[in-house]
């Protein structure tokens, strides 16, 4: 944060606008000076005099140089986002709350269930995983989208494969004749992994509906509430426990979550809205 | 080393002081003098008839005989000169002049405790918010009547200052009382002391002001010995049906009135402004579309949750994270409802049920 107002941005230039479907942009952004984050924590952007909101950068939190925001389409910032061509100057605040929880993932078979433009975040984490392979015993990526165009991060999928500890499934909603992998909601994947639940951690991250139906089948499957993480998404607006936008129960959202692990949050009112 | 008789003369002296050595009175014509001074320093505030209400104004020369002595209670809270309707909270306004805020009901300056733990938070402090913190003095009143839905002290909160003030003022007859409690507060009595002669009040006269305090807690006390008190009207709430809260908020209009004028509500939006600034807008958890989500999402789409979300917040979830309380009793929320929604009805019909 630049000085010592917590609402003032950094400035950062958008050196360069990626398609990665079509609702979904990435943008690399670079800041006026070093910036340092955790995997799953979140910044704000700010479009200047139009709107700023929360986004979980998607690149590895081990550059501080360069950061990447994914941004779906969806509201009235996302859609000015999404008319930037690169070259313009947006304002950066961040990083905020609490991210997620690495060293719980050391020595785990950890299980990655993301859906949509969830995977956003998870790419953060799965670069951190990565470049700790050492640490992990194994990373399953389940990845569940509505269609094959809808599918983001096809190169990095690619990367991901030719890692022997990670395993990566996709599933698509609605399959068309280019599509060779699974076909069915994200859970469906989750009939199909080898992962040694006693030894394992979940972190799901995806549209409300999607994370509710996964939280039920990993429960079934014999995931306990301790070992399920989960990055809720509210509507932070300061980011700093003050507004009260982000409120789920008594946790402000963007301090005390993100990230949060299932059992701090299952009887909060209105979890899957 | 201490030993317990040297404690037991440190507290008795300790406390000598602060039943005598802080108090001091002024007539309330030399009180106006100094005043007609101060406002040549100081921005100063203070509760004027408002037709039939009254409400914190800018005092200047004309207005120093208007102002109102310990009756309770401003139509807007203190909060307003902290967390204003609107304000830029990058390219702050400047103030030439501190400010000199008095006749702040001790709901109110309770109210300010869970402000100061929010916005000034180690984390993250607000700038804003601790710079105005820092150029108030806040003087508080001694109520001496007391409203239709006054109810502080069922939630511990006494009808005179407890905290966060710096002086207390108390007019009895046709003399002021004050009294300090913090540096700020002695440092403005030695400014008044450089205009007037203050006096040091007599035993029988700081009894006296004991006795009016005494006698508002006991009358608060019985009119309202049926509330339940703070923790029990959040347990009642926490294990309360959803009928309750659809059968009072059928009259609820989602205006926010509630919420704008809570002393303890705490909600904002930030908006951008070119430049990269940003301005804080009051908001409230009563309006559609508080917590709404870009992707349609909307816990409190409904308005009985809305209206219930805003004493679970108060009553359940804020005492869970924070120290200070969330309600301090002021009843304005009853006073501003267009819909006429009674909260201590609710409580009531909770606790009987």
């Amino acid at each position: 944060m630049k000085g010592d107002n917590i609402y003032e941005p950094i400035k950062a230039k958008v050196l360069e606008v990626i398609d990665e479907s079509p609702t979904i942009k990435s943008f690399v952004l670079e800041p006026e000076r070093q910036f340092y984050f955790k995997t799953g924590q979140f910044i704000e952007v700010a479009l200047d005099g139009i709107g700023e909101a929360p986004f979980t950068p998607s690149s590895s939190p081990l550059v501080t140089n360069q950061l990447e925001v994914t941004v779906m389409k969806t509201g009235y910032v996302t859609e000015k986002m999404h008319q930037m061509k690169g070259g313009e100057t947006v304002g950066i605040r961040g990083p905020f709350g609490r991210g997620y929880p690495l060293e719980k993932l050391y020595d785990k078979e950890v299980l990655v269930l993301g859906g949509g433009c969830g995977f956003a975040p998870l790419r953060s984490l799965l670069y951190n995983l990565e470049a700790e392979q050492e640490k992990v015993q194994k990373v399953t990526f389940c990845y569940g989208s509505k269609n094959p165009q809808e599918c983001i991060y096809e190169p990095y999928i690619n990367e991901l494969r030719q890692y022997k500890k990670f395993e990566v499934m996709r599933t698509v909603d609605e399959a068309d004749e280019t599509w060779t992998e699974e076909v069915g909601v994200a859970t469906v994947l989750l009939d199909k992994i080898d992962v040694n639940i006693d030894n394992s951690v979940a972190v799901v991250v995806g549209p409300p509906i999607m994370m509710k139906f996964s939280v039920q089948k990993l429960l079934e499957m014999g995931y306990t509430d301790q070992k399920i993480y989960l990055s809720m998404e509210k509507n932070m607006s300061c980011a700093v426990g003050k507004c009260g936008h982000c409120m789920m129960g008594e946790y402000f959202v963007c301090k005390d979550g993100p990230v949060f692990r299932y059992d701090e949050i299952k009887d909060k009112p209105d979890i899957w809205k | 080393m201490l030993t317990q008789i040297h404690i037991f003369f440190i507290l008795l002296c300790e406390n000598y002081n602060n039943i005598m050595n802080n108090y001091h009175s002024i007539s309330r014509q030399e009180w106006e003098k100094a005043l007609s001074h101060l406002i040549n320093n100081y921005h100063i505030y203070a509760p004027v008839p408002w037709g039939e209400t009254q409400d914190y104004e800018r005092i200047d020369d004309d207005s120093i005989s208007d102002i109102i002595y310990n009756r309770p209670k401003p139509a807007t809270p203190l909060k307003t000169f902290f967390l204003p309707i609107r304000e830029n909270v990058v390219n702050t306004e400047k103030s030439d002049k501190k400010r000199i805020i008095m006749g702040i009901p001790s709901c109110d300056l309770s109210g300010i405790n869970i402000f100061d733990e929010m916005y000034l938070d180690d984390a993250f402090v607000d700038p804003t918010y601790k710079k105005k913190r820092e150029d108030s003095i806040l003087i508080g009143t001694d109520c001496h009547t007391t409203q239709e839905n006054c109810h502080c002290t069922t939630y511990g909160i006494k009808p005179y200052p407890m905290k966060n003030h710096d002086l207390t003022l108390s007019l009895s007859g046709d003399t002021i009382y004050l009294q300090t409690h913090s540096a700020k507060g002695e440092t403005l009595i030695e400014e008044i002391e450089k205009i007037t002669t203050l006096q040091d009040p007599t035993e029988n006269e700081i009894q006296e002001i004991v006795d009016t305090r005494e006698k508002v807690e006991e009358e608060l006390n019985t009119k309202n010995r049926d509330l339940p008190n703070y923790r029990v009207t959040g347990d009642l709430i926490n294990s309360s049906e959803d009928e309750i809260w659809k059968k009072y908020s059928e009259t609820c209009v989602s205006c926010g009135a509630c919420a704008t004028i809570c002393p303890t509500c705490t909600c904002f939006l930030l908006l951008e402004k070119p430049g990269f600034e940003k301005v804080r807008h009051l908001d409230a958890c009563q309006y559609p579309g508080f917590e709404k989500v870009a992707a349609g999402e909307d816990p409190l789409e409904e308005l009985y949750k809305r209206f219930r979300n805003r004493y679970m917040c108060k009553y359940v979830w804020k005492p869970k994270k924070f120290e200070s309380i969330a309600c301090t009793g002021c009843g304005r929320c009853i006073e501003a409802c267009i819909g006429n929604i009674n909260k201590n009805e609710l409580f009531l019909e909770l606790a009987n049920k």
